[in-house]
């Protein structure tokens, strides 16, 4: 072998050796993408379709990917930015309604209805499934939000960066798409019943 | 402020509160006020429950069948 074709041959191992690094790497991160795949669609099915489409696109584009950067928020970045591309823009808009209740709402809300004056016995009045319905029922540029920084632990900055929108957008969007999330667990554990 | 002007105020900064955005001494301000009014300490000690209960709703882990399909998504070598 020629000295240039070995040099070759190393650069192209080298390049096998992080394309496999980066795959692990990403797999390794797939329960925690998954957790926000499941808080921004519909179904499970849907989550799964969308972690499948992001997953391919991460293995098509990893040269794109600078290592030691944040991995997590960039899987997410694609996975976001998939969602948006199938349609879901054709969902129900943000309503631009003011929400004129205070934070105090809900909490004096279900005391009413309950009359329990305990904090515990009062959250016991909520379940999982109404917040998940809740959740399902927020706009989605409020969701997406709502999940990154309140399911997914992602700061405001990672949050912004993620779904490419001003820090100040993630700030309005997380307090106004938490008035909506207790909005609909009020309707979903008082008035339902 | 008067107290019932602080139940107000609190209610204001519940959020910002809880995400650790406020100054040393709005905090503590706060602090002050939950200490002697159960009624705002109850809201606040709500509020904390219900963020650990949505951090908590989607619970429902990943299919392993789905891992393993993600894993068959790599590129062949």
């Amino acid at each position: 072998m020629s000295e240039t074709s070995s040099d070759e041959a190393r650069r192209l191992a080298q390049g096998a050796r992080d394309r496999v690094r980066f795959e692990e790497e990403a797999l390794a991160l797939a329960d925690q993408v998954y957790r926000v795949a499941r808080g921004v669609s519909r179904s499970k099915e849907e989550a799964e379709d969308l972690m499948q489409e992001t997953y391919a696109r991460a293995f098509r584009s990893w040269q794109s990917y600078t290592p030691g950067t944040n991995l997590r928020a960039w899987l997410l970045r694609i996975l976001t930015n998939l969602n948006i591309d199938r349609g879901r823009r054709a969902q129900r808009t943000p309503d631009s309604q003011p929400l004129e209740e205070g934070d105090y709402f809900l909490y004096n809300r279900l005391e009413a209805a309950s009359g329990e004056t305990e904090e515990e016995r009062v959250l016991e009045r909520l379940s999982q499934d109404h917040v998940a319905e809740a959740l399902s029922a927020v706009p989605h540029d409020f969701r997406d939000v709502l999940v990154l920084v309140d399911i997914g632990d992602f700061s405001y900055a990672e949050a912004a960066q993620i779904l490419d929108i001003p820090i100040g957008t993630v700030m309005s969007r997380l307090h106004r798409g938490r008035r909506i999330l207790k909005k609909e667990l009020a309707e979903l554990a008082v008035e339902a019943r | 402020m008067s107290e019932v002007d602080l139940c107000d105020w609190c209610e204001e900064v519940l959020q910002p509160y809880l995400d650790r955005d406020l100054s040393e001494s709005e905090q503590s301000e706060v602090e002050g006020h939950l200490a002697k009014c159960r009624w705002c300490e109850r809201r606040y000690k709500f509020e904390a429950g219900l963020r650990r209960l949505v951090r908590q709703a989607v619970v429902e882990p990943m299919e392993p069948a789905l891992k393993q399909r993600l894993s068959e998504l790599r590129l062949d070598l």
